[in-house]
């Protein structure tokens, strides 16, 4: 009796995984050796010029672009979330519950809900400007929409809560006895804060950098609706490689380099901090 | 809830959760084959029209929609069984996807408001014999302006664009055949060009654009347009049109150095899924008053010639819309150009939009 | 930091988190097709909101998937979760690498490799892609969770039931499934929102013959801001602040 439960329960998981994620993995690293043709998905005729394509001066530039633009939003995820969190974590309880729910609401929603809502915030004619116009903070309206600014913000707009969440989590286990000894050192707020507070959180903050960073470069929509139409995120290019020029291959070339860059990201912070389990419970 | 899962009723309880979730997994509505799968071009096919098709014959139309003629041929490449009953490609799509045995013969017989057409338009060029396609859309690509921002302006040619006065301020359409037809045309080039160095060199003009290129967006142009999220740039006449009916600041013009006249047509790929629902929905729009209710709503003119007779007088007199023979005269329609040209283009393409 | 600029801070985040969506909806009640500016207040979008049976169909279609993509994940992630914490078996290691694989894989590199595997298969992109694209995403979340709250559970409990002559099936359907049940409850609620949000890889797995609510959210959106979209838009946040409310009524109790 309990093999059978133990063999169909973890051969199901295994057979489940194996065909839809190793096998479709493994058949797109295949696909991305494979020769382009305009008639056919690909020609079975092995090929490394799908990665020397990649190296492309051009396509270096989208990288370049893409990680400009992913660390921008990562940092000022960071620069707005941590204070955030920390002020949140040192609410009594159920106002931190009720601050966290306040945070997530939003989130509940569909993520291109939200970025179409950015979208007819930051129009020309849109609250933002017309704000600022009435205000009399600005003559002429912004033109922000369709510029890598509009596309930062969308994705700043989506990913904070990635950001908040680890370092909250991090922080609210924290022990505040720390704190009370440092001061009874005689330490400066500012030095308990720079020499305590900061360095104990940083598996939350490698954690949130992690959920941010790596989404931010691949979010396509997001760029499709403010950035207008031009490639700028990897997501993108992979997406028009796909739909617009019909190059499986290279597509397929792309994504692997992607994963790889991915994989070498999280072996890194992996390595930094070993509970990874945390931060997907924080997520929910 | 608790009381199910906790003591002895536990296990039935759940059996009995486990077989109603089943049984309604499987009876739900997956069965629904009364359904026509249409996909087109967003906004050319007007809302109004679906709806009706749907009360009057009671077919559910799974309507969906593309952005460019690539996304288009890539769909339809992407699985080996054929998703679509109706699909909308334009002109020199229709060439390729003929040769690539994409698309069916019509059967004639099976559209009894075929005689609705104008004769002018079924047997274009890209489709001689008028075997596969029907042409639903016609349209004019020319250029907008929006005179609040540039009221004295004199802008009557593509060429006038290259101005520096309009840095990162141009809308240009995301379709990769329009903006090559800008950069040939204002070489002097016909815009159904084959010779690959005309093409480089189109594709070098069009780079000396790009600093005053803002975005590329086919798909959202009446709204932006309204909105003044864009002032200047290229759009279809219809697109044009319908914003310039809620924006009256808007004027479309047609440029001096010629321009481009599309036709986009339905046509059936091979083996669709719903063959028969195929041909009553295209018999059922080729009727005049559905063919004049689609131009009513869309703005876009028709080759249905019997429709023209229920136009309202303002929109059958639009110069805008239906332009005068002597205007018409400047146009060319476009069609098929060779693969090597069309991937030389898609190539450039990439390029433009990386930069 | 004093007080006030905490609340000050706090505040800030919480408008610019709100704004958005405060706008769509205040301009969903706006009386022009297009434009962003006021003409006027009218339930008239509502109106064709709440006719337009394409669009719930659409709604319909995400929900039946959410649905079934949820219990299937559920079930086959918490027998694996199960098995993980209570067995030692041959590939135990291996296992647990392909679900670290899962997890970190891209959202769009998933996409694209299931849509190439089905376009390989012959499979036809619809309701049964986009099923096996969502319960694969899913299962990790749902072994995540749901291993992490067995860990608690004491192992004796296990000899205590087997030396009562309970069965295997039994303990699991008596002891196990309680105690686990606020993890089995919290692991359904974010597949459901996983599967009901998705999106990038729903995008590239869907086909013409099963619209969900996502895709057909993008499309509309990328005609440009409409008010009709400000309608469904708003009536879906509603939809979602009821559900969070009925969610957190139900753990609460569950707590008590």
């Amino acid at each position: 009796m309990k093999h059978k439960f133990q063999y169909f329960s973890v051969g199901l998981i295994a057979g489940w995984l194996c065909v839809f994620g190793l096998l479709s993995f493994l058949v797109m690293v295949v696909m991305s050796f494979l020769q382009h043709d305009p008639d056919h998905i690909a020609l079975w005729h092995f090929t490394l010029q799908n990665y020397v394509d990649l190296f492309n001066p051009i396509f270096f530039t989208i990288f370049l672009k893409s990680f400009y633009i992913a660390f921008m939003v990562t940092a000022a995820c960071l620069l707005l979330g941590y204070p955030f969190a920390y002020i949140v974590s040192r609410f009594p309880e159920r106002l931190q519950n009720m601050a966290l729910l306040l945070l997530l609401l939003p989130f509940w929603t569909s993520s291109v809900v939200r970025a179409y809502a950015m979208m007819s915030l930051l129009k020309t004619k849109g609250l933002l400007n017309t704000a600022l116009l009435s205000m009399g903070l600005i003559h002429e309206p912004l033109q922000i929409l369709f510029t890598n600014t509009a596309v930062t913000i969308g994705l700043i707009y989506n990913l904070l809560p990635f950001m908040i969440l680890p370092i909250y989590v991090n922080l609210e286990r924290f022990d505040v006895s720390l704190i009370e000894a440092a001061k009874d050192l005689g330490a400066k707020y500012t030095t308990i804060f720079r020499k305590v507070i900061i360095p104990l959180s940083i598996p939350g903050i490698l954690g949130g950098c992690a959920l941010v960073f790596l989404p931010a470069m691949t979010l396509f929509f997001i760029s499709d609706l403010l950035g207008g139409a031009k490639a700028l995120l990897l997501g993108n290019l992979i997406e028009s490689q796909f739909l617009m020029a019909n190059n499986w291959p290279r597509g397929a070339a792309t994504s692997v380099l992607l994963t790889a860059i991915m994989a070498i990201g999280l072996l890194v912070y992996k390595f930094k901090s070993s509970n990874k389990g945390i931060h997907y419970e924080a997520v929910i | 809830m608790k009381r199910f899962f906790c003591r002895g009723g536990s296990r039935a309880a759940l059996k009995k959760w486990a077989w109603v979730a089943l049984s309604l997994f499987c009876t739900v509505a997956m069965a629904d084959d009364n359904v026509v799968n249409v996909f087109a071009w967003s906004q050319e096919v007007s809302p109004k029209v679906i709806r009706q098709f749907q009360k009057d014959t009671g077919i559910r139309v799974n309507f969906s929609t593309f952005d460019s003629n690539e996304v288009l041929y890539a769909k339809m490449k992407a699985s080996k069984q054929a998703q679509y009953d109706v699909v909308e490609p334009s002109s020199y799509y229709i060439t390729r996807m003929a040769r690539e045995n994409m698309i069916e013969k019509l059967d004639l017989s099976k559209l009894s408001n075929y005689k609705n057409l104008n004769p002018a338009f079924t047997h274009p060029d890209y489709d001689p014999k008028g075997e596969y396609s029907i042409p639903w859309v016609l349209g004019l690509t020319g250029i907008f302006v929006n005179r609040k921002y540039y009221p004295d302006d004199k802008i009557e040619k593509w060429t006038d664009l290259w101005s520096p006065k309009y840095r990162d301020s141009l809308l240009l359409l995301d379709d990769p055949r329009e903006v090559f037809n800008v950069g040939l045309l204002t070489l002097g080039y016909s815009p159904n060009e084959n010779n690959l160095q005309h093409l480089q060199k189109a594709y070098q003009n069009l780079v000396a654009l790009l600093p005053n290129v803002r975005l590329y967006n086919s798909s959202s142009v009446p709204s932006m347009l309204i909105d003044e999220d864009v002032t200047i740039g290229m759009a279809w006449n219809a697109d044009a049109y319908k914003a310039s009916l809620q924006n009256p600041d808007i004027e479309f013009i047609y440029p001096k150095d010629k321009f481009v006249i599309w036709v986009d047509s339905f046509v059936i790929p091979r083996n669709a899924p719903h063959r028969d629902n195929a041909y009553k929905f295209l018999n059922y729009v080729l009727q005049a008053k559905i063919a004049a209710l689609q131009v009513t709503e869309t703005f876009y003119p028709t080759a249905n010639q019997a429709a023209l007779a229920y136009l309202p007088a303002k929109l059958a007199n639009s110069p805008v819309i239906f332009p005068s023979d002597a205007v018409l005269k400047q146009g060319y329609f476009q069609t098929d150009i060779d693969d090597n040209a069309l991937d030389a283009i898609s190539r450039y393409w990439d390029l433009l939009k990386l930069q | 930091m004093k007080q006030s600029f905490r609340f000050f801070y706090i505040a800030l985040i919480y408008l610019f988190l709100y704004i958005p969506i405060g706008t769509l909806i205040i301009y969903s009640f706006n009386n022009a097709i297009f434009s962003m500016l006021w003409h006027g207040f009218t339930l008239n979008w509502y109106n064709e909101v709440l006719h337009d049976s394409n669009l719930w169909i659409a709604v319909w279609h995400s929900l039946y998937l959410a649905i079934a993509a949820t219990a299937s994940a559920l079930f086959i992630g918490t027998l694996a979760a199960i098995s993980l914490y209570r067995y030692h078996f041959r590939g135990k290691n291996m296992l647990e690498g392909l679900l670290f694989v899962v997890i970190i894989t891209p959202d769009i590199v998933m996409g694209i490799a299931l849509l190439i595997l089905f376009s390989l298969s012959g499979l036809a992109l619809g309701f049964w892609s986009l099923y096996i694209a969502h319960v694969t995403f899913c299962i990790p979340f749902v072994v995540v969770i749901v291993y992490s709250r067995a860990k608690s559970i004491d192992p004796n409990i296990f000899a205590a039931a087997s030396d009562l002559g309970a069965s295997e099936l039994q303990t699991f359907w008596h002891i196990i499934v309680p105690i686990l049940l606020p993890a089995l409850i919290s692991g359904a609620l974010l597949c459901f929102a996983l599967s009901f949000d998705d999106i990038v890889i729903s995008y590239f797995v869907s086909g013409p013959g099963f619209e969900i609510l996502p895709i057909k959210i993008f499309s509309l959106a990328r005609l440009g801001v409409n008010v009709e979209l400000n309608a469904l838009c708003s009536l879906l946040f509603a939809m979602t602040l009821v559900l969070v409310c009925v969610s957190q009524w139900v753990t609460r109790q569950k707590r008590i």
